[in-house]
């Protein structure tokens, strides 16, 4: 006699199965964002060190990162430019990647972070329905980079208190900023794992005695600080400076660093090193709460109807137009401020200079692809 | 018509049909209408969205499922019966004071945790049966109980819609405490005088020590109260102590549900917590579909959409979007009103000149904690409704009256955020 299976049994089993399949379908999915996309190191690096050679804790962790050495030969000054700090930020990570692919120093030493915070690329985040990865032309092809998170990975540091308490000052965050790499500075070496990346930076900047530090963000276009260089009261003279330098290039504005909002690279890095802390935002819509579709698109060329929108109706800090503003453009900004904090520092260990660096329009003109190495 | 418009008609229409129509549950119906929503917005079936906005409650889910652990241990063991009736014995004969007492514990585990689902679990389970017990009836009783979780929520030290707003314009969590207990003090003490106190006028102290188990609390003694005592004690210590370690609610809730096994009366555990795992589990899948349907909101544009379309009105109507939209958001999120709605509302208003940042941020804030009336989600109501043994629908007819003084006492605060700056010294 033929045995029947019992309805549920069957349903369960059906689901059981499906379950696997959709398991092992989404795991090649999310493995992806552990790859690590190329850099092609250019004429200029010198050496590529990890920073837990600064703090041998995140040796072997997903906080570890590339420092990239660009050492000209020539006694200077040195600079620290973090990218990456937060992943879904990208003319950060581009602007670091193309200092790395394209910058070659004539004087002192350029250090070059492009994953600030390495954890935080392997990751999205719920919600924010980013792309994994965005595209760039170039003029070898095309090629790929991650979206990534604005925090660390939750498989890497997880889970969150309902109140993030930053460890040096007592003030209190969401518990969404605990895995926040720029509200975790200073940083502390018996910390949360970002509390530990934080640490290590730090440390890097003391031992190596860098003179000028650029944290390089980007801002949702409604944010109150946009398009703007916020600097520490050290770094203030130097941002009014290149201030002066840039502003025919650009709408950009100078912020000082608020004393009462802690964990940030500007406030803290300026108060616990000598360096002089500089961070600097560009507007970048697909971070923000207005944009419409969201894709690889967004990310790159800006273009994005409800910013176009949102600006006429005064709701915005920064002028958006129509054809939207693109990655190159946020990018020229990044590198035409990095390129003229170096010209207008003069500090006692000498003079830093970055070389030929394409100009705010070329960037503009030919793209920031333009600008990244030929892979062969 | 704009695309994502049509998308969000799509999602609206395929998720009430599916809800209403087809009677599907209310989990199972949000992913149809994200998925309705993908497919009109020429995303196929985007399965890596689909799975990744279902983590955006995940700490939430946790701290719910461990609540209700810790609930069925101290029914189980006798320790809720126990606090009636030391409650109950104590304070009849101020009924006034007795309720607003009553409301400050529940509001209290809100009050430190940020969450309003943490303060129904606890508190408010602990309290819904002394409200039944002096005859408040189980609907205003279940309305009293979600009413105070969301003052707690909303009430300082922690608010964390207030943090998410603070934090997306880089205002620090500095100076919130004197605006946000303005709001909610005012608006606890109205809405449990209103709902309760004509109940409780005249109570009969005979009458109430019949319905009282007072046994339980002669055999076991104070040891009854230690998983509640641990409770509150750890969680206060995690938060007003910076290198106390950080436990976090699910664990706290845990280690308390754990002493509470030896506490009091014996009961079958693996029993009692799978039954009440059975209760949680479509509330948890419906906070999965919630963050799965946002997710897909935010894809296909129609997150956007809302927020411009809200922005296109003018100034009135960002207030009047403010004490509509935003408490309306959180039939989907209150975190999730804070952060999409929150943030671009306070820069228009703090545009328009004439406000008090801070005081615009704590009401802005305020508005999204009542967002957890909002059915479907409903974190609190639905919560407070299982309490106290009712389908929402009937504790949500008693909470209209106190939601609409709550929103009146906010747009009061909000018009005249300058006079009251004093309070965010």
């Amino acid at each position: 006699m033929k045995r029947k299976i019992p309805f549920h049994i069957m349903t369960a089993s059906i689901l059981c199965i499906l379950v696997i399949v959709l398991v092992v379908v989404l795991t090649m999915i999310f493995s992806q964002a552990r790859e690590a996309e190329p850099i092609y190191p250019g004429k200029g690096v010198t050496d590529v060190r990890m920073l837990s050679d600064w703090f041998p804790k995140l040796k072997g962790t997903n906080g570890d990162t590339e420092v990239y050495i660009l050492d000209s030969g020539v006694k200077g000054s040195s600079m620290l430019v973090l990218g990456g700090t937060h992943p879904n930020e990208p003319a950060g990570v581009m602007t670091a990647i193309m200092l790395i692919e394209y910058c070659q120093p004539e004087s002192g030493v350029l250090f070059v972070i492009p994953r600030a915070n390495n954890s935080a690329f392997t990751c999205t985040d719920p919600q924010e329905a980013a792309p994994m990865k965005y595209y760039i032309d170039t003029d070898n092809g095309t090629r790929w980079f991650r979206f990534g998170s604005r925090a660390t990975n939750p498989t890497d540091q997880w889970p969150d208190s309902e109140v993030y308490v930053h460890a040096s000052s007592g003030q209190q965050l969401s518990g969404s900023e605990t895995r926040n790499l720029n509200r975790a500075y200073p940083g502390r070496e018996d910390g949360n794992f970002t509390e530990k990346i934080a640490f290590g930076l730090t440390e890097l900047i003391k031992r190596e005695n860098i003179q000028i530090t650029v944290d390089l963000h980007e801002a949702s276009p409604e944010y109150t600080t946009v398009n703007a260089i916020v600097a520490h009261e050290k770094a203030l003279d130097l941002a009014n400076l290149t201030l002066w330098m840039v502003e025919d290039s650009m709408k950009i504005t100078v912020e000082a660093s608020p004393t009462n909002l802690h964990g940030l690279s500007h406030r803290e890095l300026g108060d616990s090193t000598n360096t002089l802390a500089l961070l600097m935002e560009t507007a970048n819509a697909s971070q923000g709460r207005l944009h419409g579709r969201m894709d690889s698109d967004l990310v790159v060329t800006g273009k994005d109807k409800f910013y176009t929108r949102a600006y006429g109706y005064g709701a915005l800090n920064v002028d958006y137009p129509a054809d939207g503003i693109s990655l190159s453009e946020r990018c020229a900004r990044h590198i035409t401020c990095v390129k003229e904090f170096c010209s207008m520092y003069e500090g006692e260990a000498g003079l830093i200079s970055l070389g030929n660096l394409p100009s705010y329009d070329e960037i503009i003109d030919q793209g920031i692809g333009h600008f990244l190495k030929d892979p062969q | 018509m704009d695309i994502e418009l049509i998308c969000l008609l799509a999602m609206l229409g395929s998720f009430l049909l599916a809800n209403l129509l087809l009677k599907l549950p209310v989990s199972i119906s949000m992913v149809i209408g994200a998925v309705a929503g993908a497919l009109v917005g020429g995303e196929g079936i985007p399965l890596r969205h689909l799975f990744e906005g279902t983590f955006t409650y995940v700490d939430t889910m946790l701290i719910i499922s461990s609540a209700m652990l810790f609930m069925t241990v101290i029914q189980e063991s006798g320790a809720l019966e126990a606090l009636n009736a030391t409650i109950v014995t104590k304070l009849y004969r101020h009924p006034a004071l007795m309720l607003m007492m009553l409301m400050l514990v529940i509001m209290f585990p809100g009050m430190i945790t940020g969450s309003s689902t943490a303060a129904v679990l606890s508190a408010g389970a602990l309290v819904a049966p002394v409200l039944l017990l002096i005859g408040i009836p189980r609907a205003k009783a279940g309305a009293i109980v979600a009413i105070g979780s969301i003052m707690g929520m909303a009430a300082p030290p922690i608010n964390i819609p207030a943090m998410l707003i603070g934090g997306g314009v880089d205002m620090p969590y500095i100076g919130f405490d004197g605006p946000l207990l303005l709001l909610t003090l005012p608006c606890a003490v109205i809405s449990v005088l209103l709902l309760g106190l004509r109940h409780c006028r005249n109570l009969d102290a005979d009458k109430l020590a019949e319905s009282l188990d007072l046994e339980v609390g002669k055999k076991y003694g104070f040891r009854l109260y230690i998983p509640i005592i641990v409770l509150f004690v750890l969680l206060v210590l995690s938060k007003a102590f910076l290198h106390f370690p950080q436990l976090g609610t699910c664990l706290i809730f845990l280690i308390s549900a754990f002493i509470g096994l030896f506490t009091g009366r014996k009961f079958n555990f693996w029993d009692k917590a799978l039954k009440a795992m059975d209760t949680t589990i479509p509330v948890l899948a419906k906070l999965m579909g919630v963050g799965m349907f946002i997710q897909i909101m935010t894809l296909v544009g129609a997150r956007g959409w809302i927020v411009v379309s809200c922005l296109s009105l003018g100034i009135t109507a960002v207030y009047i979007a403010s004490l509509t939209i935003m408490p309306a958001f959180g039939a989907i999120s209150s975190y999730g009103a804070a952060s999409v709605l929150g943030v671009p509302f306070l820069l228009v208003l703090i545009q328009a000149g004439g406000h008090n940042d801070i005081m615009v941020a704590s009401c802005l804030s305020f508005l999204c904690c009542l967002g957890d009336l909002m059915p479907p989600t409903a974190l609190a109501g639905n919560y407070a409704a299982q309490i106290v043994q009712l389908k929402y629908k009937f504790v949500l007819k008693y909470c209209v009256v106190p939601f609409l003084i709550c929103i009146a006492i906010a747009l009061a605060v909000l018009l005249n955020s300058s006079f009251f700056s004093f309070l965010t010294v």
